[in-house]
């Protein structure tokens, strides 16, 4: 008789079934948004998700809105782990619905090796994020605002002495070895020596940036030194050494393409595209300002709003339609019923199965 | 899950009555963890501890958790 082997590791876990024809449905809970379409698809109930508003909330605690209030969420333990799907490995027949569906590849059936995203049968989702090497001026914003660490950008600098030009020089019989300059030197290309018997002073032509503050303030008038940008222009820099290069790299296993690198670039570099289209909105009335939905949010589209100043009435939780994927996970968290997200449009490749399209009609409103 | 207390560790300062968007929801003049619904809610203070009236109307969102002092109410 065949059977699934269930092999679970940390809150990862495989079930294969070998037979003719190898299937395995790997599961990575650190992608997984909790927006429980899996649940819904499939088609024999063996998946079931997990109140994961407590572990969304041990994962961001003390760095959303506890900053600094580490007392509050103490009982939220660094041993607190929730699987955040559970599968029933006896009930799953490896059909792939849940793969095919998942919005961020959390869960992914491959046959004989192959994932069914690369397979043509099966459908897959529209969507993509990429930064354009040509546009990127590596400023790192994207890195800082995606709310799944997902993009990594690595620059490397232009060198500090092809940015700068003019000329520098210590008298040694004036020098008095004070280290005035040295402690005011803002590049720190200065060492004075102090010791008595052997006392120097060295310039480090590489760091120097010509601004002339030890000039200035050199209580004799032991340093020389003259900016040539300043008295000449900038004739002898070349413009091609300043340029900051780098490359960018997105994570397409973390990436929920919510969109906050195209919304913080300042070029046109970064773009995306979100698997579903449709809207989110958040009775002000029933909102008890929990912050569920604000922990569990895998794309930072919830927030509390800031007060502009003592008296101010505001809403409870904002939402920021733009970044939001329409996942659903923030409605299935909220205690209170607040949240309504409508999945209007799901841009997917063409499939000709019936079931297939069944299921897509029915994430969508 | 399920929402456990632990009346030995409990403090009774009832701000897990108050956290909870469920109690909110339910009775919203329960501020101070004294209100009008007592049996109603999910979670009351009662001579001083906390006790659980109506646990299975818990949402699991783990606000109450969050805001306990002590080590008197979770989910597990």
């Amino acid at each position: 008789m065949i059977r699934n082997l269930k092999e679970v590791k940390d809150n990862n876990f495989d079930i294969t079934r070998d037979a003719e024809e190898v299937r395995n449905l790997s599961f990575n809970d650190s992608t997984c948004l909790g927006c429980g379409i899996c649940e819904s698809t499939c088609p024999v109930e063996a998946i079931t998700l997990n109140a994961i508003a407590v572990d969304a909330r041990h994962r961001t605690f003390n760095d959303v809105y506890f900053s600094g209030h580490e007392k509050i969420a103490q009982n939220f333990k660094e041993e607190f782990d929730v699987q955040r799907i559970s599968i029933d490995e006896s009930k799953c027949v490896l059909c792939g619905m849940c793969s095919g569906l998942c919005p961020v590849d959390a869960l992914v059936l491959t046959i004989d090796g192959t994932p069914i995203k690369e397979i043509d049968a099966y459908p897959h989702y529209n969507a993509f994020s990429e930064i354009d090497d040509d546009e990127c001026i590596y400023c790192k914003r994207c890195e800082i605002a995606c709310p799944r660490d997902a993009i990594v950008i690595e620059r490397i600098l232009p060198n500090r002495a092809d940015l700068v030009t003019g000329e520098i020089e210590v008298d040694d019989d004036e020098c008095i070895y004070c280290g005035v300059c040295e402690e005011l030197c803002p590049a720190e290309a200065i060492v004075v020596d102090k010791e008595t018997g052997k006392e120097s002073i060295v310039i480090d032509k590489d760091k120097c940036v010509y601004c002339l503050v030890c000039k200035k303030a050199c209580p004799t008038t032991a340093i020389k030194a003259v900016c040539r940008s300043c008295s000449y222009g900038e004739y002898d820099l070349d413009p091609a050494n300043a340029v900051v290069k780098g490359n960018s790299v997105i994570d397409s296993e973390l990436c929920v393409f919510c969109g906050w690198c195209e919304g913080v670039c300042p070029t046109d570099a970064a773009k995306h595209k979100k698997p579903f289209e449709g809207s989110i909105e958040i009775d002000d009335e029933k909102c008890q300002a929990c912050g569920a939905c604000v922990d569990i949010c895998g794309c930072n589209a919830l927030a509390f709003p800031v007060s502009s100043g003592p008296g101010s009435r505001m809403e409870h939780v904002i939402a920021n339609g733009d970044y939001c994927v329409k996942c659903k996970a923030c409605a299935k968290a909220c205690p209170n019923g607040a949240i309504t997200v409508k999945r209007t449009e799901i841009d997917h490749t063409p499939i000709s199965s019936t079931t297939w399209k069944e299921a897509l009609d029915a994430i969508k409103d | 899950m399920e929402l456990k207390v632990e009346q030995d560790n409990c403090l009774g300062c009832g701000i897990c009555v108050i956290a909870c968007p469920v109690n909110a929801a339910i009775s919203p003049e329960n501020a101070g963890g004294n209100g009008a619904k007592t049996e109603e809610v999910v979670m009351m203070v009662e001579n001083g501890f906390i006790k659980l009236f109506s646990p299975e109307k818990c949402e699991e969102c783990g606000t109450c958790q969050m805001f306990c002092p002590v080590n008197a109410i979770w989910l597990e």
